[in-house]
């Protein structure tokens, strides 16, 4: 990983409501991921699912677009740090026949559980720019943006 | 890249908080298009889309040509335009993602209800299963 020092530029929070080990169950149990995961109206075939949950295993899945079927994402999770209930970290490859002419990227991304009070679930979603839309002199921006989706997101 | 003022930050952000904008950076990342096809999927009038492509134009995240009758507007050749597209893309992604993940746990908290209630009631492998 390359990204690890700088400032990620997106920084999401969502509290659910709900006990911390059902949503950490929700992205790790690939029936369940399935269910909610990727933009409306694609689908994850089953059989494209497979999990290995630990640190320095891995999540695969291959999103198919409901408009266009021709379109597949192929998603390579690499999970560099797992703690379990608590932590999913890593490295997301995305290959494929991709959306919008968009080219295949790395996403360094980080997703933390937390609990809340009354059994709910506050979710913290860290995710970095790929490299090749990252420049150093951009580096004011990209702090700009990370703040600028901590406000979108509160 | 040339040096960001913070005048130009606060263009920034003030072009990219709000919902409207967001969208047209991301309609652009598609290719080029007329106000009328960036108003298409906005229930606000013409009027309004080029007030907002002003605004875009100052924070140097779109440029606008005049081709015979239209102009047409397209995203910045800058790695900045990119960044502001693939952000918004993925922002929208966690945001459905999260309304889907709210309704899928509220049914696996309801399944959960009667489970712990009575022990007859025992969870079967269908019922984790997709909606």
């Amino acid at each position: 990983m390359t990204t690890t020092t700088t400032t990620p530029q997106l920084a999401l929070t969502r509290i659910f409501d709900a006990a911390r080990a059902l949503v950490y169950e929700a992205f790790t149990d690939p029936d369940q991921l399935a269910a909610w995961w990727g933009p409306i109206g694609n689908s994850l075939p089953r059989d494209e699912i497979e999990f290995d949950v630990r640190s320095g295993g891995h999540q695969r899945w291959t999103e198919v677009f409901a408009a266009d079927p021709r379109i597949r994402v192929n998603v390579h999770f690499n999970l560099v740090q797992v703690v379990d209930g608590e932590l999913l970290d890593g490295t997301m490859h995305v290959t494929g026949q991709l959306p919008e002419g968009l080219e295949p990227f790395e996403t360094r991304v980080r997703i933390e559980f937390h609990d809340e009070a009354d059994r709910r679930t506050r979710l913290e979603v860290r995710q970095w720019l790929p490299e090749h839309l990252e420049s150093p002199s951009e580096q004011g921006w990209l702090e700009a943006f990370t703040k600028l989706d901590a406000m979108l997101a509160a | 890249m040339p040096e960001r003022t913070n005048e130009d930050l606060d263009l920034l952000f003030g072009a990219l908080a709000d919902v409207t904008r967001r969208g047209i950076v991301e309609r652009l990342a598609v290719g080029e298009a007329t106000v009328t096809e960036l108003a298409a999927p906005f229930s606000i009038s013409l009027p309004a889309i080029s007030r907002h492509l002003k605004v875009l134009e100052r924070a140097s995240l779109i440029t606008r040509s005049q081709q015979g009758r239209w102009r047409h507007a397209r995203l910045s050749p800058t790695s900045l335009a990119g960044a502001a597209t693939w952000l918004a893309r993925y922002e929208r992604l966690w945001a459905e993602s999260f309304d889907r993940l709210d309704d899928h746990l509220a049914r696996r908290t309801s399944e959960q209800q009667p489970t712990t209630q009575s022990e007859t009631d025992t969870e079967t492998q269908t019922e984790r299963g997709r909606p």
